[in-house]
């Protein structure tokens, strides 16, 4: 499979990123839920500090992502009604601007609440709010509202490419997968 | 906020007489930075007082007293500042104060360093502080610092003796304004 995207098919990088950061946001979403149920003390803290250093390396993809579709265009989309295509690229774009305004909201909550964040114990980032407690609510309070969005469009994509495979029968869904046909 | 006092017998001139000072409090701060989860983050005691006798000239003889209401942590986060007042950590019901009592002085460097004992949760250790005078019009400006290890006071029990994500060294800096007694 070449690297970069055909008119039919994905690159493996492409099809890596978008794998492999799904495969990080159902990790990121467990520990997160899980965290979120525990009482304060040391098992909350290391799933708290594991959840911010996934949740880290999301936005680092993310960003390369974003990058990577800006320098290799994506396959055409299968032709289908004029509203799929426009609800297909807000759903696309709406995925796009959580993956950063959810590990960015985190970032600004843990510095808002005086805990900054460390990349796996190896980096520590820098704070861009200084501690407030009034700003740690406002971003807790947008960082729950945005997951409840990334369920919302993640359903709505999931939904909308198996309609492609099995009712639209148009091969869509292979766009995103391994193939000897590139 | 009423802070409460601290006294000093100052004579930064070997010359001069040793004078009593005082300061109000309110200006000076006693902060504590320590590693969470592979992060820094500071922290501080509101209510402390400090009473230095101090004579540049006969740095043998003299003390530096210090005294913090430890139940006045503040970190800018409320659950972990519930943690670090309970029993794990400060326990303040049993040890309300923290006290450092040092009775001689040794130049270091361009400061002064005072080997004193320092007493947290009931447990005395040696620990040197470091600190600064600088003389003002009728105040002067002490800054200090110390390290040391908290497990060694037994700020930590139970879970919180491992130092995986919270580490042993804590890093202790004040710095206020003195003014003379009476």
């Amino acid at each position: 499979m070449p690297a970069r995207n055909s008119s039919l098919r994905y690159g493996w990088v492409a099809q890596g990123l978008h794998w492999g950061i799904l495969a990080l946001l159902i990790l990121q979403v467990t520990l997160g839920s899980i965290a979120d149920e525990l009482p304060v003390g040391l098992e909350r803290l290391t799933l708290m500090s594991r959840h911010k250093s996934v949740g880290i390396t999301i936005l680092a993809l993310a960003v390369i992502r974003l990058a990577w579709r800006w320098i290799d265009s994506p396959p055409p989309l299968p032709p289908m009604p004029r509203w799929q295509s426009i609800a297909s690229r807000l759903n696309h774009w709406g995925l796009y601007v959580l993956l950063f305004a959810l590990p960015v909201t985190g970032w600004l909550m843990s510095s808002a609440a005086n805990r900054p964040v460390s990349w796996f114990g190896l980096a520590q980032l820098p704070d861009f709010v200084a501690p407030d407690a009034g700003l740690k609510e406002v971003f807790e309070e947008a960082h729950e509202l945005l997951v409840n969005v990334l369920y919302v469009l993640v359903a709505l994509h999931v939904l909308a490419a198996l309609k492609h495979q099995f009712i639209d029968r148009d091969g869509l869904l292979m766009r995103m997968l391994p193939g000897r046909r590139s | 906020m009423r802070l409460g006092a601290f006294a000093l017998v100052l004579a930064l001139c070997p010359a001069a007489h040793a004078e009593l000072r005082q300061a109000d409090q309110a200006d000076g701060r006693l902060e504590f930075s320590a590693i969470q989860a592979g992060a820094k983050f500071t922290g501080a005691f509101t209510r402390f007082r400090i009473a230095l006798d101090f004579d540049p000239a006969h740095p043998a003889s003299g003390r530096l007293d210090v005294t913090v209401e430890v139940a006045s942590i503040d970190t800018q986060d409320p659950e972990r500042d519930e943690i670090l007042r309970g029993a794990d950590f400060f326990q303040v019901e049993e040890h309300p104060q923290a006290v450092f009592h040092a009775g001689r002085f040794e130049r270091a460097g361009d400061g002064w360093r005072a080997p004193g004992d320092l007493t947290i949760r009931g447990v005395t250790q040696p620990v040197p502080v470091m600190f600064t005078l600088a003389p003002g019009a009728g105040t002067a400006v002490m800054k200090g610092s110390a390290s040391l290890r908290r497990l060694a006071f037994g700020l930590g029990q139970g879970e919180w003796t491992s130092t995986e994500w919270v580490g042993d060294e804590v890093d202790v800096r004040f710095e206020l304004r003195l003014q003379p007694v009476g």
